[in-house]
């Protein structure tokens, strides 16, 4: 039976970010959480090759404790189990400190065959946690993702990478990991008889004193600020004199030069 | 004190609310304007085991707390309050009586094939001359081993769309309520049939006829309870379900206040965005205080329910403050987006037609006055 982990990220809803009109710093005390959308893609696949073929899944995620919530959710659209590494210091890290508790949580999972990301996540998009994931645990990595075939009984999957200016098909020898994209697959809604049985299963707590501490941060924030879009609200027709006005307001605007 | 939903009841209604916005809003105004019933969602809906929410699952439910299948209702409601009425008339106007009062017979026969939505249920209460109190012009007569039923009741909802309906008729018209008893008829029984349509003004999707029984014979065994049994069984059942269009009156206002936050802040007037006006701030923030009222009513009912306590004072509060509010405030949403909300397409002008109905099915304000009045002065 394959044995499939995957990796998810809880992360701040995108929706219910708001920004201060006048500081433009963003507002989060009401904010909502949920599975990076991307993930979700992961975690589908995982249940796809799960239905398919038979297989076991384990969902790892690096958490404050405060996401505790995030274990149900994972574990109601198709893993059996959850991995949840946790600690209060475990908030805004960075993708190598993220990869390299991820790597040690999953050392202690014994072995596996296929790890599964989403390519990105919804916060920060850096691309980065998948293919740092798969170097520190010295295996290949599929990245771009957008189908997946495992083929059984050689120990291989082939994968469709969607790049720029083509379609590259690979076949990647497992143990391997694979970042995907959201047209891989749709995730399904979890049922309720789905979400009531997350509950029943089982969760390891791994907590930092059983692993390494996460190196330092390399990079420091300065400030983040929310992108704000002041709209002119000018009006032009379609005539020719119009036309010379549109373009006198985007050479004042600075638009074009 | 805890006021915070379970990480399950918070789950479902993310799920709900996806849901939602894949399968239902797409729908909501053909649904509406044809009219017409979602019958593929109903699929959907049972897939995802939202059909018979608070009803064990060896009668195909899911086995969930009943607060779990009102969050269900509101978010539905919130987008199709139609589709919201589905669920909960399904699970709480049919599915209840079999489970409270059906044998184990009845219940596996009936309320698991609800519960997974192979069919649907209605309940046949309502007649022509008397709504609250449903007596006299429906009689069941009791002939060997059957009962014989003639009568016409009206305003039955999914009545065209039903496989199954709970009829209350009299056994003993001279004892009045305490002659009324209930009956579980399959819609394929000779002698039951939905007739005309009503147009309705709102709602338009939950299909509602009247139904005629013309010597309509059933075996003993459908009677459901006791004989005389009938009017109790009726208002159990209305009790819970006050809740549930306490749920979907709270779904249709906070959409209501949702559609206008967004359109004020969208809609510009005097070189400015409406919403930094104080006479529509003032309207958006009694909006959002009724809404909140209401949620807080709704789910303390269902909290009760849960728990076992008695629920019928809660019950009737919620409902009465959540449809008042549904009313209030999708007239409020109307206002705010002037012209535009009263044209067609627009959510805000569905939902001002379909908030009417809270107010008056399973009872009207005054109706849960008298009862919130009873408890008090018991």
């Amino acid at each position: 039976m394959l044995k499939v982990i995957t990796c998810f990220k809880w992360v701040i809803d995108e929706a219910d970010v708001k920004v201060d009109a006048s500081s433009r710093r963003l507002i989060l005390d009401r904010v909502g959480y949920k599975i990076s959308l991307y993930d979700r893609n992961a975690i589908e696949e995982a249940a796809l090759l799960q239905e398919k073929h038979g297989a076991s899944i384990v969902a790892v995620t690096v958490a404050p404790p405060t996401a505790k919530q995030c274990l149900k959710d994972a574990l109601s659209r198709g893993a059996d189990k959850a991995c949840f590494v946790n600690d209060p210091s475990l908030v805004d890290l960075e993708p190598t400190q993220t990869a390299a508790l991820l790597a040690a949580a999953i050392k202690g999972q014994g072995d596996f065959d296929l790890i599964l990301c989403g390519e990105g996540s919804s916060d920060l998009y850096t691309q980065q946690v998948g293919p740092i994931l798969a170097e520190k645990l010295g295996i290949p990595c599929g990245t771009y993702v957008n189908k997946l075939t495992v083929i059984e009984g050689e120990k291989r999957v082939i994968a469709e990478r969607k790049l720029d200016d083509c379609v590259e098909i690979v076949s990647i020898q497992l143990p391997a990991l694979v970042t995907v994209l959201p047209d891989i697959n749709t995730p399904r809604i979890p049922t309720l008889k789905q979400v009531l049985a997350a509950g029943k299963k089982p969760v390891d707590n791994i907590t930092l004193d059983k692993l390494e501490s996460p190196s330092e941060p390399g990079l420091e924030t300065t400030s983040i600020l929310g992108a704000t879009m002041e709209r002119r609200r000018l009006k032009f027709g379609a005539e020719a004199e119009n036309i010379r006005a549109a373009v006198g307001a985007l050479l004042k605007e600075g638009v074009i030069t | 004190m805890h006021l915070e939903l379970t990480e399950e009841q918070q789950l479902v209604r993310a799920s709900v609310r996806e849901f939602c916005e894949k399968y239902i809003e797409p729908l909501a105004d053909a649904v509406d304007q044809e009219p017409c019933f979602p019958s593929e969602n109903v699929k959907r809906l049972a897939e995802q085991d939202w059909l018979g929410i608070p009803y064990p699952e060896e009668y195909g439910g899911a086995g969930a707390d009943y607060l779990t299948h009102i969050i269900a209702v509101e978010e539905l409601s919130r987008a199709c309050a139609a589709t919201g009425s589905i669920v909960e008339a399904n699970a709480s106007l049919v599915g209840f009586p079999l489970f409270k009062f059906g044998t184990e017979e009845q219940r596996k026969k009936y309320l698991t094939p609800l519960c997974k939505g192979e069919m649907l249920g209605a309940f046949a209460w309502t007649e022509a001359g008397a709504a609250t109190v449903a007596y006299g012009a429906t009689t069941a007569v009791s002939e060997g081993n059957e009962y014989v039923l003639n009568g016409a009741k009206t305003f039955v909802l999914y009545a065209p769309v039903a496989g199954v309906f709970i009829v209350f008729a009299a056994t003993d018209k001279s004892k009045g309520t305490e002659g009324l008893s209930a009956f579980i008829v399959p819609a394929d029984t000779p002698g039951i049939k939905a007739g005309e349509q009503v147009k309705k003004m709102g709602l338009r999707g939950a299909l509602t006829s009247e139904l005629v029984l013309k010597d309509c014979r059933i075996p003993k065994e459908n009677l459901l309870g006791q004989e005389g049994q009938g009017f109790t069984i009726a208002t159990t059942t209305l009790d819970g379900c006050r809740i549930g269009i306490a749920a979907q009156a709270l779904g249709i206002a906070e959409a209501a206040l949702e559609e206008s936050v967004r359109y004020s802040k969208e809609r510009v007037q005097f070189d400015k965005p409406i919403c930094t006006f104080q006479a529509i701030q003032w309207m958006l923030a009694n909006m959002a205080i009724e809404v909140e009222v209401s949620r807080y009513l709704t789910y303390h009912a269902a909290w009760c329910y849960d728990q076992g306590l008695p629920y019928s004072k809660e019950a009737a509060m919620a409902k009465l403050m959540a449809s008042q509010t549904a009313v209030r405030q999708t007239d409020t949403a109307v206002q705010i987006h002037g012209g535009i909300g009263t044209v067609k397409g627009q959510k805000v002008e569905r939902l001002y037609r379909d908030a009417k109905i809270t107010q008056i099915y399973e009872g009207t304000p005054d109706v849960m006055r008298m009862t919130i009045a009873d408890s008090l002065l018991q």
